[in-house]
């Protein structure tokens, strides 16, 4: 794997490290902050252009260089589960490997509100496959997968994976796996499931995908943005991702940005910005609440400008039992009430179910209705005595997570929005509008939150 | 040793908590809850009986 177009190449630096040559004109009046771009289609990164970007690839790493550079730039994956990339690499590296073992960079993007992973591999595929075929090669991957969220981002991995074969590349062989629209077709076993050839619903597995993926082989299975890091980290090193800073993962990161913006869309930021900085250039205006992290994430209430002063990284939001989880920032302006965002998306992710488990099935359409009752104020202490009866029958008892992320959502919104539920409980809202009409959830979805509260 | 019930299988015919009741019982959905998934000894055979029993084949008996 040789090119000849060998220049000096410069590290990137502050806030464009993934989107370094999208578009020049991408930057803000923050440098640790870069606008990168909308869900709008995006011009694709040609290999020529990666290559002039980043340098060339870089070859012949063995297990513990790449083991070594992860654990000291403390990269964690991107999916949100804030887990160290280094420990799932070692937990592959150390399983029986005997019958081979897989690498699967995960791109279905589920959370409705997430453009990250999509925007990443239609713009900068190559940077994915560089960190993708590395790793695999160096765990000896029998099978390397880029499970992808649309046609676009499909045909981007795929024109990108044609250009390196017509450039000589002898690379592990990469293929591109579809993900259907669903919220569970993103859980770490729908997407072993799918590459399996069959539906992309959650499988109850007692043992680590880690240890038993595909095919019931040890599986390296992390967001496609984390390899895009990977991409960057075996190339410019460890210390130069941390740049300096210590803590927990502090290289820079994707943000999807939606709801009550004037500037919607992704933003890559340098790792402890403020969150207000990242509001302000997307131009939020009248702020009541922000969703961190997405559907399974959690609520900041927001009151004055001091709430927004938190450094966006998972050790200052762990203080407030919120996370960056996949990376989402959802603004509700003060036209909406909180609660009732929340009771509309709980009760989208209620008819998300895969339809697999008994607890899953009956129990999250009692926690959206009990939660509703509480939001829509129809009947609250009702909907407060249905919340504690049920949630202890479904918490922990589905197939995967997502009961669960259902559950976590309530009680964010419980914790965070004390004051709101006790005006509802008085009869008032702090919203004066009846009419309400959801920001954060896709407009198909777009329930009939009335109609759960009488069910 | 462990029982482990996997709920994706599972349908929810209730056999296992008839055989296991110190284990498991029915939830108001008729779904079984595990109180307890250590398995003693004594109770092997009758874990045994229940994972052959079970129509869905969703109960194993797991080494810890
Ligand atoms: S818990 Fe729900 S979403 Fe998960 S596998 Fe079971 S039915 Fe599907
Ligand atoms: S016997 Fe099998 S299917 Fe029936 S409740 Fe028990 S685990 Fe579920």
């Amino acid at each position: 794997m040789t090119d000849s177009t060998s220049t000096s190449i410069m590290a990137p630096s502050g806030a464009r490290r993934l989107t370094l040559g999208w578009e020049a004109s991408w930057k803000t009046s923050n440098p640790e902050i870069a606008f990168a771009g909308d869900s709008q289609g995006r011009m694709r990164l040609s290999l020529s252009e990666h290559i002039s970007n980043y340098g060339r690839i870089p070859t012949g790493f063995t297990y513990s260089l790449v083991s070594d550079s992860l654990r000291v730039a403390n990269l964690t994956g991107r999916g949100g589960a804030k887990f160290p990339f280094y420990k799932k690499l070692a937990a592959v590296y150390e399983a029986d490997r005997k019958k081979g073992c897989y690498v699967v960079a995960n791109g279905a993007e589920s959370e409705p509100l997430s453009i990250k992973d999509s925007l990443l591999l239609k713009t900068n595929p190559h940077l994915v496959i560089d960190g993708l075929v590395m790793v695999a090669e160096v765990l000896g991957a029998k099978g390397v997968y880029i499970y992808v969220k649309d046609k676009e981002a499909h045909s981007a991995v795929n024109s990108a994976l044609r250009e390196r074969r017509e450039r000589g590349f002898t690379e592990a062989k990469v293929s591109v796996i579809d993900a259907p629209a669903t919220y569970v077709a993103g859980q770490e076993t729908s997407v072993i499931r799918r590459i399996e050839k069959g539906p992309a619903v959650p499988k109850f597995s007692i043992d680590r995908v880690a240890v038993s993926g595909v095919k019931g082989q040890p599986t390296l299975l992390s967001n496609v943005e984390t390899f895009a890091h990977l991409g960057l980290i075996l190339r410019f090193g460890a210390d130069w991702y941390r740049s300096g800073r210590s803590g927990f993962d502090s290289g820079s990161r994707l943000v999807s940005v939606s709801g009550a913006v004037d500037r919607p869309g992704l933003y890559e930021v340098s790792s402890g910005v403020a969150i207000g900085d990242i509001l302000r250039e997307a131009k939020a205006h009248s702020v009541r609440a922000l969703l961190v992290g997405g559907y399974f994430g959690g609520w900041l209430n927001v009151r004055d400008e001091n709430d927004l002063r938190v450094a966006y990284d998972d050790f200052t939001l762990g203080d407030k039992k919120l996370s960056i989880g996949a990376g989402i920032l959802g603004v509700l302006s003060k036209e909406t009430c909180p609660v009732v965002e929340a009771a509309s998306i709980v009760d989208y992710l209620a008819e998300q179910s895969a339809g697999q488990c008994g607890p899953c099935i009956n129990g999250l359409p009692e926690i959206s209705t009990a939660f509703a009752r509480i939001a829509l104020s129809s009947n609250i202490d009702r909907g407060i005595s249905e919340l504690k009866a049920v949630i202890p029958l479904v918490e922990r008892r589905g197939g995967c997570q997502h009961p669960d992320g259902v559950i976590a959502h309530v009680r964010s919104t419980v914790a965070a929005f004390g004051d709101e539920i006790k005006l509802h409980k008085a009869g008032k809202c702090s919203v004066a509008s009846s009419n309400h009409h959801s920001m954060l959830l896709p407009k198909k979805a777009q329930g009939n939150l009335a109609a759960a509260s009488g069910r | 040793m462990k029982i482990v019930i996997d709920p994706t299988r599972c349908q929810g015919h209730g056999t296992c908590a008839a055989l296991l009741a110190e284990y498991i019982e029915m939830d108001k959905w008729h779904f079984p809850i595990l109180n307890r998934n250590q398995l003693s000894e004594s109770h092997l055979e009758a874990a045994k009986k229940a994972v052959q029993l079970c129509p869905e084949l969703a109960i194993k008996i797991i080494e810890d």
